[in-house]
């Protein structure tokens, strides 16, 4: 087998990132995420391969918080478009977990598929080489496996690595994109034969069976106002979920120019569905927090055949209000809701 | 460099405003063209994306598109975006994007009398059908137009209404006002009190109803009362969009998005939809 070692990382991103902008894990002071390689800082920043799981989840590197779109000029009479902004650099994302890429396995079709293709989105998609990172130790608020995840096979990766718990990682290539890297990789990848490591159990899990079509069936139950009693509508678990993908266009003018960029939204907000003249179909929080779960649960399942909750576990350590979603998973399995 | 993208979906083409029409005193009716005529050719309930720039994006059905010519769109000063558009003059140039959605199931219906039922500017989406129907007269029955606002003012299209419309073979225009008022000698009440005075029998015919969100609900029951079932009636959802493919999120009712699997829905389908709309 191809293994790779550790000690080497640092020249293995640096070779990749002469090649492609590259993201990895990194923890910076008191934040950790995807970043490019570009901005690691030696003296205050930390690889952080080994977290599970860093704060901000990899979405944005294609689908950034805020991206241009297009730009424009004020012209006699009206107005031009100047520009529009299509990245297609390539791009590499490094130590992702198998929770994460699900999630973006959910982005494609939600932007890729039915219709339309969004092409900002696409061409960031196209350009980008994907090396997971297979999961023996799930952490206390992950339960990907119980949202049909398998964190051993990263589903969609050009490359796989696996922590031998050595100072080797286990390399594996699975798509053309990933014999690629291996090639770009040659020098530092050797042949050795090592056990795999042993993969632990996971403390949190809950049973989705049955869950979509029952909640199809509860819309209108008094439970969702208990469920939803706590939160405090602050859009948190949006940000930082790695599959929520709503986005909100807008406008920035300078002066006889301008442009028009895109960024995350949040159902949670009440301005996301609130219309000029002012009717509102999800005007309280009740019905905001409801749509999400049930999108989260059910209707992108309906849609799209895959549920757009991966078991990562973000939202259920930031909540401020202490709401877990797998406890709604659970409610929604267990009470007798009556529609 | 991109002058129109038209690949890109979510990049409006330029156009040109080439006449406004009043048509109440808050309801402009816009007819926009580029150089070629129309940006892209829009079936009848379908909708765009209007981009005034730098001021804001709205969609809106578009009411009619005519031959290659250029397409109308009946627009509502009700916000931002709408107060800036109702400013600008013959000449100026704005952004549109789309087609958007479903539109009227127009060959379903065909051999079918129609029934539109509409209120205040709920008249701009029917239109496009209404003026389909007109244009294909022999693929449609008996065509019935019930429409109501609050005053005569805010009728929209009079001259189809008043004029045009009823000189057309085998066609009927009814009108109503919720307040009576000098110089209106024709019928005041609210529209689902007119349709059920009107009482137009359920056989052989589709029900199409836009309108504010109240006149809907009552004007349903009302069509249920006299014996129509769900798949005879049809009716175009509303809801805040900012993409119009799908991929924004806001516009969902239950796992449908209103600006592409929508917003033309018949009640069969809307009943199966959680009750958000």
């Amino acid at each position: 087998m191809k293994v790779l070692n550790k000690n080497k990382l640092p020249a293995v991103f640096d070779k990749l990132a002469q090649q492609s902008e590259l993201f990895v894990p990194l923890q910076k002071k008191e934040q950790s995420g995807f970043y490019s390689w570009k901005s690691f800082d030696q003296a205050s920043d930390q690889l952080a391969l080994d977290l599970l799981n860093v704060y901000l989840p990899p979405k944005q590197v294609l689908l950034p918080q805020t991206e241009k779109m297009y730009s424009f000029r004020q012209e006699e009479g009206g107005v031009a478009i100047s520009e529009v902004y299509e990245e297609s650099q390539a791009r590499v994302i490094f130590g992702i977990r198998a929770c994460d890429l699900q999630a973006i396995n959910c982005l494609d079709q939600a932007f890729l598929t039915r219709g339309f293709v969004d092409e900002f989105y696409k061409a960031r998609r196209d350009n980008t080489t994907i090396v997971a990172s297979a999961c023996y130790k799930p952490g206390a608020n992950c339960f990907c496996s119980s949202m049909g995840v398998n964190p051993l096979e990263p589903a969609g990766a050009d490359a796989i690595i696996r922590d031998t718990g050595t100072e080797y990682f286990i390399w594996e290539a699975r798509t053309p994109a990933g014999e690629e890297l291996s090639r770009q990789l040659a020098e530092f990848l050797e042949e050795k034969e090592l056990p795999l490591p042993q993969s632990q159990a996971f403390e949190r899990q809950v049973d989705m069976e049955g869950v979509a079509e029952k909640l199809s069936q509860v819309f209108s139950s008094p439970l969702w106002e208990e469920l939803s009693d706590a939160c405090q509508t602050c859009g948190i678990c949006t940000y930082l979920c790695p599959s929520c993908y709503c986005f909100d266009i807008q406008v920035k003018n300078q002066g006889e120019a301008g442009y028009r960029f895109r960024c995350w939204d949040s159902c949670m907000y009440g301005e996301y569905t609130l219309m000029a003249g002012g009717h509102n179909p999800r005007a309280s929080a009740t019905e905001r927090f409801r749509n999400r779960f049930l999108h989260k649960l059910e209707f992108f399942n309906e849609r799209y055949g895959m549920p757009l909750c991966t078991g990562c576990g973000r939202c259920i350590i930031a909540c401020p209000a202490g709401i877990d979603i797998s406890k709604i998973i659970t409610a929604a399995k267990e009470a007798e809701w009556s529609a | 460099m991109h002058n129109c993208n038209c690949e890109n979906p979510l990049v409006p083409q330029i156009v040109e405003i080439v006449k406004i029409i009043d048509e109440t005193p808050d309801v402009k009716t816009f007819h926009v063209r580029n150089e070629n005529g129309v940006p892209f050719d829009v079936k009848p309930g379908q909708l765009a994306m209007v981009s005034l720039l730098p001021v804001g994006e709205g969609m809106f059905s578009v009411s009619w598109q005519e031959e290659k010519e250029h397409l109308q769109f009946a627009i509502r000063r009700v916000g931002l975006m709408t107060d800036e558009l109702h400013s600008v003059g013959v000449g100026h140039k704005i952004g549109v994007r789309g087609p958007y959605g479903n539109g009227f199931p127009v060959e379903a219906c065909q051999g079918k009398d129609m029934l539109f039922i509409a209120g205040g500017i709920g008249l701009a989406p029917l239109r496009s059908f209404i003026k389909y129907c007109l244009k294909h007269r022999a693929d449609y029955g008996k065509i019935q137009v019930l429409y109501g606002a609050r005053s005569y003012a805010d009728l929209c299209f009079k001259d189809e209404l008043f004029e045009l419309w009823p000189k057309e073979k085998d066609t009927e225009v009814f009108t109503t006002l919720d307040r009576p008022e000098e110089g209106w000698d024709g019928h005041v009440g609210l529209i689902p009190s007119y349709l059920e005075e009107l009482k137009p029998a359920p056989e052989g015919k589709v029900a199409v109803i836009c309108g504010p969100p109240i006149m809907i609900k009552f004007a349903l029951k009302s069509l249920e009362k006299m014996g129509y079932n769900d798949e005879q009636v049809i009716t175009t959802l509303e809801m805040r969009m900012k993409c119009g493919i799908g991929k924004c999120g806001r516009c969902n009712i239950g796992s449908e998005y209103i600006c592409l699997d929508g917003p033309v829905f018949n009640l069969a389908q809307l009943r199966k939809l959680p009750p958000e709309w």
